[in-house]
This record gives structure tokens, C-alpha cells and sequence, in this order.
């Protein structure tokens, strides 16, 4: 697997040219405040103030031209930090690095007589700091996809999930985290859906796997967990559940289990709805949407209940940890998961994770990080914790949240409200953020 | 060998001395379970298995039983916990009646399939609507289809002696299936009765090591699919299914040799004898017979006792394993007799007449013989079969051998009381 590497973002719709990063990094480089020796150059300064702008900065490439057509070998990528450097003592200055490079990234400093470029200053670029205007990021996120790439892929490559289908990402990752020791429990729903337990003989899944009923996943998880610990041995019981199984028909067994504080994490995949088995309508479906079963006619328009809110359900049951997440924001979903593993070794994990249905939302598949994006900026899903000890509070707060609309525009299945039904939506998510803050306030006396 | 050591032999097959204590046939059930030392038990109560459940509580509260003791919110919860237990290798157990029993139905009928040798009591109690919460053997005979072992106890020592039976039947290589042992709700559940209680050590010599899970389990050191979907159209999945359904059937037919086996190896070790598959009583000269399924039968056979005392030539036969069902063992009592009653304490709705009934006359078929005969239908919602009752059979099912049409109706016992 490929590696990601920190890098420096830049946004256009912030910047205002003032220049700070540019003199920042010359101080930094070269103990000058001479703009033009800044390895960080903003172009389109001049003229009118309305005027956006554009950087000319080293991207640190994966493939960099700057490297490939250099003559010497005076540059190279660094494959632990994938900055690329240059050497002055191998560099024969003929400059054709500055036409490989389609990003002006690396160019002539006149002073020296040599190229120079950015290296990121050790991790700790001088140009961010310097924008006041927070038009400059360093982006460090990507990281912990190397430790995830040195994981195995507990699930066989070739799952029969719908193209751009966000659970099977999900999936891959949760069992990384998890690891091998494992014992999997996938109730009928798409995890089974597409292949993990597997057809007539065949497997989709390293791990010991198996495919309860709907409604008794948490109670069959509970009785292997239970033998292990009673002989002894530390073997991760997980579930990985639909919301329909959960939230409906399942929820007596998820609710006994919780209540009796067995020791596992267990985890709903939330699209929402039965997308197996047809996208029909499930107690998770949020109001308005169109399902298979709450279809759009002349009488009715989608679902006309509320979603159930489960993992605040689930809260109620003092479990030792809940928690909801999201694949966009990954690496609180990993700080998530890590400490619903480290809960389940003493009681009951529950992580409800939201999951975008390209098939069942009716969005284009290349749309699913967006969508999932979008429904946490418009407060539509909320990132929150939960433990006893510490109560409950957000991860990912939005306080500016987005118009509801922009959430749901970007899918069919919410093509046909009315301003009616739009308004109502938008009102519960208003409702819902105020009672979820009004439990982080709350949440201690327990 | 030598004198000595032939006497030493004896000696050590001889059972050990066998306290007796009074129980009833909830708490035999009970200490039975703790003889066979299960891992885990998971239980939710329900009349008139209640006080089993507590019973287990209780004994695993003194330090008298050593298993985990699951209390999940309700028999569906109850046999799932069950099953992830067996499939990390657990010896399992539970009890249940009736509406649990109809709860637990959607994970009961996929035990057997997974082939996992839980054992499971279920305290007979008729079914509902109308309410009745007492005795009566609907709730078993509802599920026969569902591939479990099932066998019927006619006294508080047998409930206990089966019980421990009934885990190394399911656990047998050649079965694999689990089993349940039907004791009659309220006459056996509540009736206290002098038990003699095996030790424990010719207990665990008669269960030898456990072995639960060699053929199937969730372990992350030897990964595997449990149940992948299997079937289709064509081809391959259906002929895997095909495989699976007929190791079922055949792990139910060599369950009869296994429990032949297991009741022979008990009658040796413990010193007791329970008729494994089919009881013949007063049957070898007998005329006509009639035909008996648990609790009922103590009252059946004091009635034969006395018709015979009458100069009737009536002899009993008892069913004791229910599913598979005897055949072969039936037949052979069958052959014996030129008419037959048959009581049944519950109801076959297809058919118009009791389900034992229904099954004997594939058997009468099989024989090849015509054999008049009729249907009972007695002891429903906790009633009594009494020896008045069962006399009203012989007469009735004797008039059969002199010629009387048979009934196409069943005969409704406590109709008119």
C-alpha cells in the first residue's frame, strides 16, 4: 500500500495576499524579510482588491516530475517524510526541474544562483502560523492511514458491495483496527449482504465470522464472549450491524445485552434503512426520505415519522462507552474506535456510525464522502461520546452548522419535499442539537 | 485374570452408594444438569418451568454447579446465548415451556442445523389461546419438526437420569443434534417424589472428557464461516443443502442406536434402567394395547394392572424418545397386539387426532398389517389422566378387537367431567 504524507492546504476564498506567509518563510530560510526568496510564493497580488488568489508552492508530489528529469540525481523524495530535497553538491543548475514542475513548486532563487524549495520545515512550516487569515493548513490527518496500510485486510478483496459503498470501507477499517483475534458476528443485512460470511462453502472473511439471526446478534455475541472469558482467553467479540436489525427486530437482545454490561463492541452501520434487501423503510430512516416502503405518491411524500435516535437510546443504557461517528472524519472514528475496544474489555461498547447509501439515497457513487460530509457540517448527524464517567460531549462540534438543504439536494431520495417537509427537517435538527447539548450539560450526574 | 482382580473389577463398575433425597421433578431436572457439569446456562422463567430456573440459580449460588449463568431477557436471548456458548465450545443448557418455547423458535429450529448438542428441558405445558397455563404436551409437540431430539419422562428419577443422558446423546460424533427432555408440567415440574441421586464421580466417568465443539466454532485460532448462505438455482448450493438436511436425518437415525447405547452404559454404571426408545408393559400375551406418553403413564400402567386382574389381555406401550421416532422398535411391540388405543396430551390439528396417533399409523403401515385402531385425547390445560380414564380407553380400544368400527374422531377424555 501507498503511503500518505503531511502537506501544506491552501484556500483561496481566505486568503487576502497579504503576503505574511511569504516573509515568514524567508525570515525562515533565508534570515531575510525578501518576499521574493520565500520558498511560499502567492501569485495575483497586484490589481483589484476583489481579486482571488493562487500559491505556487511545493506540493511534495508522489510522483514527482522534479525528480524523474533531473539530470544529476540532486533530488529525491524522502520516503519517511515524502518531503523532496535537493542537493547542492550534486546539482549542476541547469533548471530543468523548473519546467518538470507544473506547480511552480520549485524555482530559481537569483541570490544564491540555485533552486530552492519548500521542505516543510521539519513538519513545523513557518508560512501557517504566519496566516492570520487561516488560509494555509498543515494537513496531518492522512497519517494514520500508513499505520492502517501496515494492518491486514481482515475482509478478501472482492466483496460484492454496491459501487462507492461506504460500509464496505467501513467495514475494512473497523477490522484493522480490531485485528485478528476476533470473533465477527454479521446479522443478516449488507455486511453478510456482500459476501462477508460467504456463499456455499466460501468465505469473505479472515476472521471467524458468522451470521446470527436479525433479532439475536448481541445475545449470541454474549455467550461466546462469556465462554472465552471463562476459559480464559481475550478474544474480541464484534458486531457489526445494520440499523434495521438494530433499532427494530434486534433491539431486545441489543438492549438485554447492554443491560447485563457484556463485554463487546458493538457496532451499527447506519444507512438508514434495509438497503439489502430493497431499501425499505427502517426505524433509523430520517423523515421525508423515499424508501421502497414509504414511497412518494399522490397521498403520501416519503417517510412520515422521525428517525429513532438509537445511540441516545443506547446512552440511557449507561453502556461503557457509545458513541457516533462517520467515515468523513476519519480519524475521529479511529480515536472512536479505539476506545470502544478498550471500553468492551470491561462492559458494553456501542458505536453508531453513519453510512451513505449510494444505491439506497439515490446519490452518484463518487458522492459518498460528501454527502457524509455534509450531513455532519449541517447538524443533521451529530459527532458526540459518551462514558459514564465522563458524560457526554462532541467531538466534532458545529456551531455554524450549513442549511439543511445543502444536505439533502445532494441526494434523490429527498428530491420531492415539499418546503413544508423541508422545514420540519430542518426544524428537528435545531431541536436535536439543542437536546443533545442540553445532555453534555447534564450528562455528569450519573 | 485373577480372582482379585476380577473382584476389583466388579467393584469399581459398581455404582457407588446413592443418596436419596425428595425432589420435584423442576429440581431433579436441576440437579441432573449440575451432574453433567455444563458451562454455561441461560435461562428465563416461565410457569411451570420457573422453579427449575431457580433451582439452577440456587445451585450455582452455593458452589454446588460451576457454570456461567446468563439471565437474558427472554427465550429468544435464552437459546441465542446458547449457541454463541456452544460454538466457543460450551456445554449448554436451558428450560422452557409453551410461550417461550414459541419465542424461542426462531433460534430453536437453527440449533440443529449448526448441529449443536445444547440440551434443553421443556416442562410441557398446553398451548395458548385459549390462556392455560398448565400441563399438556402441545408446546413439544408443535416444534417436532424442528430436528430436535425429543424424549418424555414418566417419573421424577427419570427426569434426572435423562437429563445427564441427554448431554452425551447430543454430544455423540454420530448425532450432534440437541435434545430435549420433556418432563409433564405441574404432574412432574411440581410433583415431589423420592429420587435417589448418583454420585458424582460415576457421573463424570459416564461423561468421560468433554468434547462439545470439534466440528464447528467460532475461535480465532482456527478461523472459519459458520453458516454461509447456501442454495440457489442450480448446481453446487443446493447440493450442499442437500448434504447438510440429509446428515440431519441421519444423525437422527443413528440417534437411535446412540441412545440405546447411552441408557446401556447408565444401567451399567449407575445401576438403573430406563426403556431407551419404546417401553413394552405386559405386552408379550397381551390382545390389544394401548398407548402411553409420559407423566400418563404410571396411572396407564395401575389400569392394566387391574383390567388384567379382570381377565383382559391388555398390555401398554410406552413412547420414551418421541423424535426420531421409534419405527423399528414400535413395530416390533405393534406386531404383537391385534387392536390399539393411543392417548395423546395434545392435539393434531390436521388430522383430527392426537399426534402420537398420527405418527403410529405410519408405523401400523410400515408393519404391513391391519390393526384397528383409535385416538385419545386427554390431559389438556393440566388435567388429570387418571385410572378411570384409562380403563374407558381399554374398553373402548378392546370393543375395537370385537369387531366395533373405529371412530374417525378421537375420543376427547375430559370432555364431560
Amino acid at each position: 500500500m501507498g503511503r500518505a504524507y503531511s502537506t501544506i492546504a491552501f484556500d483561496p476564498a481566505k486568503c487576502d495576499g497579504c503576503g505574511d506567509c511569504m516573509t515568514a518563510c524567508a525570515q525562515a530560510k533565508t534570515g531575510t524579510d525578501d518576499i521574493a526568496r520565500s520558498r511560499i510564493q502567492i501569485y495575483g497580488r497586484d490589481g483589484a482588491a476583489d481579486k482571488t488568489f493562487e500559491l505556487a508552492l511545493c506540493r511534495q508530489c508522489a510522483d514527482p516530475k522534479c525528480v524523474t528529469v533531473c539530470p544529476a540525481g540532486a533530488l529525491s523524495k524522502d520516503g519517511t517524510s515524502g518531503v523532496i530535497g535537493w542537493d547542492a553538491s550534486k546539482c549542476v543548475d541547469c533548471l530543468l526541474c523548473t519546467v518538470g514542475c507544473s506547480y511552480a513548486g520549485i524555482a530559481l532563487d537569483e541570490t544564491t544562483g540555485h533552486v530552492s524549495k519548500c521542505d516543510t520545515c521539519d513538519g513545523n512550516p513557518a508560512c501557517v502560523p504566519a496566516c492570520s487569515k487561516g488560509a494555509l493548513k498543515y494537513i496531518t490527518t492522512a497519517n494514520i492511514y500508513n499505520e492502517v496500510g501496515d494492518w491486514e485486510d481482515l475482509f478478501a478483496p472482492g466483496l460484492a458491495g454496491c459501487q462507492g459503498c461506504n460500509t464496505e470501507l467501513l467495514m475494512r477499517h473497523t477490522l484493522r483496527r480490531v485485528g485478528p483475534d476476533t470473533v465477527l458476528a454479521t446479522p443478516p443485512g449488507c455486511v453478510p449482504g456482500m459476501g462477508s460470511v460467504g456463499f456455499n462453502g466460501t468465505t469473505g472473511t479472515k476472521v471467524p465470522v458468522f451470521h446470527p439471526l436479525l433479532t439475536n446478534t448481541a445475545a449470541m455475541l454474549a455467550g461466546i464472549k462469556r465462554q472465552y472469558k471463562r476459559v480464559g482467553r481475550d478474544v474480541q467479540a464484534l458486531a457489526i450491524a445494520g440499523d434495521g436489525g438494530a433499532s427494530d427486530v434486534g433491539f431486545q437482545s441489543l438492549s438485554g445485552a447492554a443491560e447485563r454490561g457484556e463485554q463487546m463492541l458493538f457496532m451499527v452501520v447506519d444507512n438508514e434503512g434495509y438497503m439489502n434487501t430493497g431499501m425499505q423503510r427502517s426505524s433509523c430512516t430520517p423523515y421525508g426520505a423515499w424508501t421502497s416502503t414509504t414511497p412518494v405518491g399522490e397521498t403520501q411524500r416519503g417517510k412520515t415519522q422521525d428517525a429513532k435516535n438509537l445511540p441516545l437510546i443506547m446512552v440511557n443504557h449507561r453502556c461503557a462507552y457509545v458513541a457516533t461517528a462517520s467515515t468523513a472524519y476519519m480519524e475521529d472514528l479511529y480515536d472512536k474506535l479505539d476506545k470502544a475496544i478498550a471500553a468492551s474489555k470491561t462492559g458494553f461498547a456501542y458505536l453508531h456510525v453513519y453510512s451513505p447509501c449510494t444505491t439506497g439515497w439515490r446519490f452518484p457513487s463518487n458522492l459518498n464522502m460528501e454527502v457524509a460530509r455534509k450531513a455532519v457540517e449541517t447538524n443533521f448527524v451529530m459527532l458526540w461520546e459518551y462514558t459514564p464517567q465522563d458524560g457526554l460531549h462532541f467531538t466534532k462540534p458545529v456551531d455554524d452548522p450549513l442549511p439543511v438543504t445543502d444536505y439533502l439536494k445532494a441526494m434523490g431520495r429527498f428530491r420531492h419535499l415539499s418546503p413544508e417537509q423541508v422545514e420540519h427537517i430542518q426544524k428537528k435538527v435545531v431541536e436535536n442539537q439543542k437536546f443533545v447539548e442540553r445532555m453534555t450539560e447534564h450528562a455528569h450526574v450519573g | 485374570m485373577t480372582t482379585a482382580t476380577l473382584e476389583k473389577a466388579a467393584a469399581a463398575e459398581a455404582p457407588r452408594k446413592q443418596k436419596v433425597i425428595l425432589a420435584e421433578g423442576n429440581e431433579a431436572a436441576a440437579l441432573g444438569v449440575a451432574l453433567a457439569r455444563p458451562d454455561m446456562v441461560s435461562v428465563y422463567p416461565i410457569t411451570p418451568q420457573s422453579s427449575l430456573v431457580e433451582h439452577l440459580a440456587k445451585l450455582i449460588a452455593d458452589g454446588r454447579m460451576d457454570a456461567d449463568i446468563v439471565d437474558a431477557e427472554g427465550e429468544h436471548s435464552v437459546l441465542s446465548v446458547l449457541q454463541g456458548g456452544a460454538l466457543a465450545g460450551a456445554r449448554t443448557y436451558t428450560a422452557t415451556c409453551g410461550p417461550g418455547l414459541a419465542f424461542m423458535f426462531e433460534p430453536y429450529f437453527r440449533t440443529p442445523g449448526m448441529r449443536l448438542p445444547i440440551v434443553l428441558t421443556i416442562v410441557t405445558r398446553d398451548g395458548i389461546t385459549p390462556q392455560s397455563v398448565w400441563g399438556g404436551h402441545q408446546d413439544a409437540m408443535t416444534v417436532r419438526e424442528a430436528g430436535w431430539i425429543q424424549v418424555y419422562c414418566e417419573s421424577v428419577q427419570e427426569v434426572l437420569d435423562t437429563t445427564v443422558m441427554a448431554f452425551k446423546i447430543a454430544e455423540h460424533h454420530d448425532v450432534m443434534l440437541p435434545v430435549n427432555v420433556c418432563l409433564d408440567g405441574n404432574y412432574l415440574s411440581y410433583g415431589a417424589s423420592r429420587v435417589e441421586m448418583p454420585d458424582q464421580a460415576d457421573v463424570d466417568e459416564f461423561m468421560g472428557e468433554k468434547d462439545v465443539n470439534w466440528h464447528v466454532a467460532l475461535d480465532p485460532l482456527r478461523p472459519m464461516a459458520v453458516d454461509p448462505l447456501t442454495g440457489g438455482t442450480t448446481g453446487k448450493g443446493p447440493q450442499t443443502f442437500v448434504r447438510y438436511r440429509k446428515g440431519q436425518c441421519s444423525g437422527m437415525q443413528n440417534a437411535l442406536r446412540v441412545i440405546e447405547e447411552v441408557h446401556a452404559d447408565w444401567a451399567k454404571r449407575i445401576g438403573r434402567s430406563f426403556a431407551p426408545l419404546v417401553e413394552e408393559y405386559r405386552l408379550d400375551d397381551a390382545d390389544f394395547a394401548i398407548m402411553t406418553l409420559g407423566s400418563m403413564t404410571g396411572a396407564a400402567k395401575d389400569a392394566i394392572d387391574e383390567a388384567r386382574d379382570a381377565g383382559k389381555k391388555v398390555g401398554l406401550i410406552k413412547i420414551k424418545t418421541f423424535s426420531p421416532f421409534p419405527v423399528e422398535a414400535l413395530m416390533k411391540a405393534l406386531a404383537k397386539v391385534k387392536a390399539l388405543g393411543v392417548i395423546d396430551r395434545s392435539v393434531g390439528f390436521r388430522w383430527n387426532c392426537g399426534p402420537m396417533y398420527q405418527e403410529t399409523l405410519g408405523a401400523l403401515y410400515r408393519l404391513g398389517r391391519f390393526i384397528p385402531s383409535m385416538s385419545f385425547i386427554g390431559g389438556l390445560a393440566g388435567a388429570d389422566i387418571t385410572v378411570p380414564h384409562v380403563h374407558r380407553v381399554i374398553n373402548e380400544t378392546e370393543a375395537l378387537l370385537n369387531g366395533a368400527a373405529a371412530p374417525t374422531e378421537p375420543v376427547w377424555l375430559n370432555e364431560k367431567e
